[in-house]
């Protein structure tokens, strides 16, 4: 039984365990609630919570994750009440002192981390914004005094916003949680960057990820359970084309949940491993659900309610659903949840997984014989405004204009300013824009002909919240402009536009008429019809004649 | 089904000159008689017997828009859905042309992946619903190829196709295609598979006449003077006349086959090849008027031509 009662007007969760006592304290905040431009900021605040504590012996830790914050300890009673209460003043009264400091410990902490293989799916289902920003790095760190670690300190960090769980039969003497007052802040509602779904893109050549958001259900977990299993027989077992295979369920904490589904592959593997891996989403999509895999899965996850100390072990997600404003529901609703789940509501699930669907397929594969669409990769249009030039693709110009700008090859990249995520202002002048869609547009000014002032509208257009100052950038790192473009550095062959190829056909056509028509007057002239104006017309036409086929040599040479 | 000679029809490439229960099911699709076009395929026991019928269907101009209409009858229904993908592989080859690909347009080959994408969607949804249907993967091997999926792909799915069916012909043949340099693979792979097939195979199968189909194959890649000095040899003509004796040679060999004509085709025109006009003119009287597209499409363009040429010759000589 979960007893809930209250410290400090915190919301409080007790069950009793037998070892050592275990507490955590969540923050209904996280990177979700954050903006490109100031992301980190949670991560920030909840290093600057800890570090009075850096120098203790007890297990602590703080995590940040997309839609909570949580501090955990585990130790004695006294430890667990100096380690909440430290906490709980720290928040109060953050030691911005360190805040240059803590910030690049995260950013060594980000160079150290492996990147999660699902890392870019955030990016391409929801853009730069909410659920998409743990794709992305800590871009806002540059950009965060201490009075912006304060305030988001003072807004999220607050009692009313809190829910505290501890292993035990009461609350230990003497803890106090000395928080600010606040609200309880809902889960933020997910955007979206795609479309249309199923959509897919490509990725690093030896993985697939699917994705899919779905209502949190018992049949959602089951159908990650068994789609699970089917990926690792299927690929693994029977075809041995991957090493890893297999599924998950993450409840997203707003009612619905993320199945994620990943396989990888050796390079001479990779279509049969992306074909099988089609094939096992499509099988559960007909409803051909095998009646062992689901009766293991469900087995597997009665196994869970079988534990021990099971009141105990559910603290922190209870805790989680609570503080999200999600329902909490005793074991044995939950147990006859799990147990009425059907083949037919499996069969329901996968359908709307697979409309829900995002896959990353191996670089140089598609989906789209899968049922899957391109997710898109460029803008649908480009602004208007000034043209510039690069000086490395002759195809290439970026457009700055009054709503945004645009950088054009073949297809266009648009970030407009009022739906810009973050603008990193770079010392040497480098621009780099990110668009709530997922579309950035990184401008390198020794890489265009840009006039003085070229790039102000962008400085004067986009709000204050977005921009990110970015610090000096060591000199290797700043892009040098070739000395002769267009032969040494263009690799692919650029496209001809087709009113050159018309433009050349007739200038050709017009160099021979004139140079016959010169070769005319020519002979005629020396045939005995003496006169200035012959020489003249004659010298007329010339002229008009290598004028031509000068225009020739100008458009032969620019293919 | 041998006529005698006397009586013997033109000869013809289409299947249904020479059956006429092809003639009535394409009757049955052009006149949209759904139920008849059921019971025919229904009624096809043999996994190339169905997928050799499933491709003629594909091949009859214009059933598109009946089998578009059935599948939105009865969704889910595995059949219309591996019909009309055979239809839309058709269309999309010819929308593709058979040229080599630096002939083909950026316009030709959307339409062609376009339409082979229509095709792989539905397949995907047939041999998810129905992993025993051996038609649906042999298509799945044809849009291996054209949406150029890979080596191990295909492989998969062949191996998909061969778990219910072991010893398909249709579905051999198809990734024989694809092991071949043409496709990705290499002559060596190709070779073995096609031998291993044909050894496998319970006698009086069709799977001999993919070893006879490799010589052409590895014959049509090389230059003229190499290709005759090549089919000639005496091991390439041991491998062959092995591979028949256990394949259209044998007693066990069933000639009412729909895909029979086509092993005997290959045969007929390998054994030409290496100059045994005997053994050549015994597979043209089996054949009869039964003429296949391939592989006289190698010789020549104009099929019949070259499968008349090629006959005349047996006959005189053998």
């Amino acid at each position: 039984m979960i007893h809930e009662t209250e410290v400090d007007g915190v919301p409080t969760l007790l069950a009793p365990i037998s070892g050592p006592m275990q507490a955590g304290l969540f923050f209904r905040v996280g990177t979700a609630d954050e903006t490109l431009a100031r992301s980190g900021v949670t991560h920030l605040v909840e290093h600057l919570a800890l570090h009075r504590h850096g120098q203790t012996d007890y297990h602590f830790n703080g995590t940040t994750g997309g839609v909570v914050t949580h501090f955990h300890m585990q130790g004695s009673e006294s430890d667990i009440v100096a380690y909440l209460t430290g906490v709980c003043e720290s928040l109060t009264d953050l030691p911005v002192e360190r805040l240059e400091t803590e910030k690049e410990i995260l950013r060594t902490e980000a160079a150290g981390r492996n990147r999660a293989v699902n890392e870019s799916m955030g990016l391409w289902r929801y853009g730069a914004r909410d659920h998409g920003l743990r794709s992305y790095q800590e871009l806002g760190l540059p950009a965060l005094g201490a009075d912006d670690v304060r305030a988001w300190a003072d807004a999220w960090f607050t009692r009313d916003n809190a829910v505290l769980w501890i292993t035990g039969n009461a609350v230990p003497a003497g803890l106090k949680l000395r928080l600010r007052e606040g609200v309880r802040r809902p889960v933020p509602v997910a955007s979206s960057a795609l479309p249309a779904t199923p959509a897919y893109f490509a990725g690093p050549d030896n993985v697939v990820v699917f994705d899919t958001v779905v209502e949190r259900s018992a049949a959602a977990s089951v159908y990650a359970g068994v789609l699970d299993r089917e990926l690792f027989r299927s690929l693994r077992q029977e075809g041995g084309y991957s090493y890893t295979a297999g599924a998950a369920y993450d409840p997203r904490g707003d009612g619905h949940a993320v199945v994620t589904a990943v396989a990888d592959a050796l390079p001479e593997k990779r279509g049969a491993m992306l074909g099988g891996f089609l094939d096992v989403l499509w099988k559960l999509r007909v409803g051909r659900i095998e009646a062992e895999d689901l009766a293991a899965t469900r087995t597997k996850a009665e196994e869970y309610f079988q534990l021990p100390e099971l009141d105990a072990a559910r603290l922190p997600t209870y805790a989680m659903n609570l503080v999200t404003g999600q329902p909490n529901h005793t074991v044995d609703e939950l147990l006859a949840e799990l147990r009425a789940v059907t083949p037919a509501d499996v069969h329901a699930v996968a359908e709307r997984a697979m409309d829900a669907g995002l896959l990353m397929v191996p670089h140089g594969h598609g989906a789209d014989g899968a049922g899957f669409v391109a997710a898109p990769t460029h803008s649908t249009g480009k602004v208007s405004g000034r043209s510039h030039r690069s000086l490395v693709e002759t195809s290439e110009t970026l457009v700055v204009g009054g709503a945004g700008v645009s950088l054009v090859r073949e297809q266009p990249s648009t970030v407009r300013y009022d739906e810009c995520a973050a603008l990193l202002v770079y010392p040497d002048g480098a621009r780099h824009l990110f668009g709530h869609d997922g579309i950035s547009v990184r401008i390198e000014p020794t890489l265009f002909t840009l006039a003085p002032g070229a790039l102000a509208p962008i400085d004067a257009a986009v709000p204050a919240s977005a921009v990110v100052p970015m610090p000096a950038r060591p000199a290797g790192n700043i892009p040098i402009p070739p000395d002769r473009p267009r032969e040494t550095v263009r690799t692919v062959p650029r496209a001809v536009p087709y009113w050159e190829t018309l433009l050349l056909v007739g200038l050709i056509l017009v160099t021979l008429t004139l140079g016959a028509l010169t070769l005319g007057a020519l002979v005629s002239t020396l045939e005995g019809e003496p006169g200035a104006a012959g020489w003249v017309s004659t010298s007329l036409v010339g002229v008009l004649t290598l004028g031509a086929f000068a225009g020739c040599v100008f458009l032969y040479r620019r293919r | 089904m041998i006529l005698p000679v006397t009586d013997l029809p033109p000869v013809s490439t289409d299947p249904a000159a020479t059956r006429p229960e092809l003639a009535a099911l394409r009757a049955a699709v052009r006149s949209h008689d759904w139920p008849a076009v059921s019971a025919f395929l229904g009624g096809l026991d043999d996994p190339d017997d169905h997928s050799f019928v499933v491709r003629f269907v594909g091949e009859i101009g214009g059933s598109e828009d009946f089998l578009r209409t059935v599948v939105g009858q009865a969704p889910g229904a595995t059949l219309p859905m591996t019909l009309l993908a055979a239809r839309l592989i058709e269309l999309g080859w010819e929308a593709r042309s058979g040229y080599g690909a630096e002939h083909v347009s950026q316009v030709q080959f959307r339409a062609f992946h376009e339409y082979l994408r229509q095709a792989e969607r539905l397949l995907i949804e047939v041999t998810a619903r129905e992993p025993a249907d051996t038609s649906a993967w042999t298509m799945r091997l044809l849009t291996t190829r054209g949406l150029e999926l890979g080596q191990s792909e295909a492989r998969r799915r062949y191996d998909h196709a061969a778990r219910h069916a072991p010893h398909s012909f249709g579905t051999q043949a198809q990734i024989l295609q694809q092991l071949c340099p043409k496709w990705g693979g290499t002559w060596e792979d190709a070779h073995a598979f096609a031998r291993e097939c044909a050894l496998a195979a319970p006698e009086g199968s069709l799977s001999g006449a993919l070893v006879a189909t490799w010589h052409l194959e590895r014959w049509l890649s090389m230059d003229r003077a190499e290709a005759n000095r090549y089919i000639v040899q005496a091991h390439v003509r041991a491998e062959v006349a092995e591979a028949a004796a256990r394949s259209v040679d044998h007693p066990a060999f069933r000639r009412a086959g729909y895909r029979a004509a086509y092993a005997l085709n290959t045969f007929a025109m390998a054994t030409a090849l290496h100059g045994d006009q005997t053994a050549a003119a015994r597979y043209f009287h089996m054949i009869g008027a039964e003429a296949t597209a391939l592989p006289w499409s190698y010789h020549g363009n104009d099929n019949v031509t070259s499968f008349l040429w090629f006959r005349k010759n047996a006959r005189a000589k053998g």
